[in-house]
C-alpha cells in the first residue's frame, strides 16, 4: 500500500465516521417531540428516522461537491482540486477539518447539546485551511452568507412560523375534547416529523458524499466531472443511517424534554414550521442547519402556546454552544492539521486519527456514567440533562 | 459586503412567507379538521373527552381538511424528490 492510498483509506473512513456522528447528533431534529409526547415509542420513532434518512440519502442526487467549495479555496470552479494541493496536501486539510468536526459533535452530545454538524464539519476545515494556507485560504463572503448569516437567522424564523402555527392551533381546538386533541395531533406529528427526516437524509448525507469524492479526486482515482461514485453514496446512505438509529438520546431528551414541556399539538406545529422552513431554503439555495431550524422551532412551540414554560437557561446554553462550534471545531482542526503536518505523511496522519480514536472512546466511556437511552429518554427534567433514575442508587440495569 | 446581507435577507424574507403559509398554515388546517370532528359532539363537563360519536358531517368535513395536510405532504416529498434530481419546480 502506497502512502497515499493508506491515507485515503483513513480519510474515508474518518469521513464516514463523522457522517454517523451527524446522524446520531440529529436524530432528535425531527423525532424529539414525538418521542416526547408519545406519539411514537422510542425505538419506534428513532427506526422511522434512520429508514427516511437512509431513503433521503439516495435521493440527494444533485452534485455535492460545491459543499466545501463554498467555504474554502481549495477547489476550482468545477470542483477539482487546485492542481498545486492534488493528493496529501488536500487529503490533510479534509482529514484535520474532518477531526474537528467529530470531536465537536462528540462533545456537544456528551453534554446533550444540539449543536449544528454543518457548522462543525465546516469550522474544522476553515481550521485546517487557515492552518494550512493562511487567512486566504478561506472564502469568507462564502462563510458569512452561507454560514453565519443562516445561523443567526433561522432559529428565529423557525420560531416565529412555529410560535404562530402552534398559537393558532390551540386557538382553534380551544374547546374541543382534551382527550381527542392530543390524540388527534399525534397523527399529524408523526406526518410532518417524517419529512423532517427524509428532509435531514437529503441535506446532510450529500455532504459527506462530497468530501470523500473530494479525496478521491485528490488521490487521483476520481474525475471532477462524474459526480459522486455509487460506492460513496451507498456508504454515506449507511453511515447516517445506523447513526441515526442508534440515536442521540441525550440531544433528543434536551429537546423534546428539557426545553419546553410539550404536547401534541406544540409538536405537530413544531415539526410542520421546521419541515416548511427546510424545506423552502433548501429550494431556494440556502443550506440552513436543521438543528438551528428544529431548535427555533421547538422554542417557538413553546412562546405560542398560552402558560407554556419555556426553559430559558437551556437555551441559553445552547445558543452559547451553536456561538462556539465553529471557532471551537476550527481550533481543533487547525491543531490535527498541524500535528499532522508537522509529523508528515501517514505517520502523522495515523497518530492524529490514533488520538481521535482514543477521544471517541473517552467520552463514550464518561457517557455510560449518566447513562441516557430509550428507557429513561422521556423521565421528568428535574434541573439537568441526567434523569433520576441514573443519579439516584438505584441504577438500572439496561442495556444499550 | 452590504450586497451579501441583502441577497440573504431577500430569501430569507422568502423563507418566512412560506413559512407563515405552509408551516403555521397547515398546522391550522390540521387543527380546523380536529375541530370540525368535534361539531355535534357532547363535550363531558370538564371538557375532557367525548360522550358521543362523531357525526356524519363532522367526520366528512374533517376528512377533507385532512386530506388537505396529506397532500400538502405528498407535496413536500415530491419537492424532495424534484430537487434531488436537479428539477425546480419553482423559478
Amino acid at each position: 500500500m502506497t502512502e497515499a492510498l493508506f491515507i485515503l483509506v483513513i480519510v474515508v473512513v474518518t469521513a464516514l465516521a463523522f457522517d454517523f456522528t451527524n446522524g446520531f447528533h440529529d436524530t432528535a431534529n425531527a423525532m424529539a417531540t414525538s418521542i416526547a409526547t408519545g406519539a411514537l415509542k422510542p425505538k419506534t420513532a428513532v427506526v422511522l428516522a434512520a429508514v427516511l434518512n437512509l431513503v433521503g440519502a439516495f435521493l440527494s442526487i444533485e452534485v455535492a461537491l460545491t459543499v466545501s467549495n463554498k467555504i474554502i479555496s481549495i477547489q476550482g470552479s468545477n470542483g477539482a482540486p487546485i492542481p498545486e494541493l492534488m493528493g496529501v496536501p488536500i487529503l490533510t486539510i479534509v482529514f484535520a477539518g474532518l477531526v474537528g468536526g467529530i470531536l465537536w459533535n462528540l462533545v456537544t452530545w456528551l453534554l446533550g447539546l444540539p449543536s449544528s454538524s454543518s457548522h462543525a464539519l465546516f469550522g474544522g476545515l476553515i481550521g485546517s485551511a487557515i492552518a494550512a494556507l493562511g487567512l486566504g485560504g478561506v472564502k469568507w463572503d462564502g462563510v458569512i452568507s452561507s454560514v453565519v448569516i443562516p445561523a443567526f437567522a433561522s432559529p428565529v424564523v423557525a420560531g416565529l412560523v412555529a410560535a404562530l402555527g402552534t398559537w393558532t392551533v390551540f386557538k382553534i381546538t380551544a374547546r374541543v375534547a382534551a382527550d381527542s386533541r392530543e390524540k388527534g395531533f399525534r397523527w399529524g406529528q408523526i406526518g410532518s416529523a417524517s419529512l423532517v427526516a427524509l428532509a435531514h437524509g437529503t441535506n446532510d448525507a450529500q455532504k459527506t458524499m462530497g468530501v470523500i469524492t473530494l479525496a478521491l479526486i485528490a488521490y487521483g482515482s476520481w474525475n471532477p466531472g462524474e459526480g459522486i461514485p455509487l460506492w460513496v453514496k451507498i456508504a454515506c446512505a449507511l453511515a447516517i443511517a445506523s447513526g441515526t438509529y442508534i440515536g442521540g438520546w441525550r440531544v433528543i431528551r434536551t429537546l423534546g424534554k428539557g426545553l419546553v414541556e410539550i404536547s401534541s399539538p406544540q409538536g405537530m406545529a413544531a415539526e410542520f414550521a421546521s419541515a416548511a422552513v427546510i424545506l423552502s431554503s433548501s429550494h431556494l439555495g440556502m443550506a440552513l442547519s436543521t438543528t438551528h431550524v428544529a431548535t427555533g422551532s421547538i422554542l417557538g412551540s413553546g412562546v405560542g402556546k398560552p402558560g407554556a414554560q419555556v426553559r430559558w437557561g437551556v437555551a441559553g446554553r445552547m445558543v452559547v454552544a451553536w456561538l462556539i462550534t465553529l471557532p471551537a471545531a476550527a481550533v481543533v482542526g487547525a491543531i490535527c492539521w498541524a500535528v499532522a503536518h508537522g509529523i508528515g505523511g501517514a505517520a502523522g496522519i495515523g497518530l492524529v486519527f490514533v488520538v481521535l480514536v482514543a477521544a471517541a472512546g473517552l467520552m463514550f466511556r464518561h457517557s455510560r456514567k449518566t447513562k441516557i437511552d430509550h428507557n429513561n429518554v422521556n423521565e421528568e427534567w428535574e434541573g439537568g440533562l441526567a434523569p433520576k433514575s441514573e443519579t439516584a442508587e438505584t441504577r438500572s440495569t439496561v442495556s444499550v | 459586503m452590504g450586497e451579501i446581507f441583502l441577497k440573504a435577507f431577500e430569501a430569507l424574507w422568502q423563507v418566512l412567507v412560506a413559512g407563515i403559509v405552509l408551516g403555521a398554515g397547515l398546522p391550522a388546517v390540521f387543527a380546523l379538521g380536529i375541530r370540525v370532528l368535534g361539531n355535534g359532539r357532547t363535550l363531558a363537563a370538564d371538557g375532557s373527552t367525548y360522550s358521543s360519536p362523531p357525526t356524519g358531517a363532522g367526520r366528512a368535513g374533517s376528512t377533507v381538511l385532512f386530506a388537505v395536510c396529506v397532500a400538502a405532504v405528498l407535496f413536500g416529498i415530491f419537492l424532495i424528490v424534484a430537487g434531488g434530481f436537479g428539477i425546480k419546480v419553482f423559478g
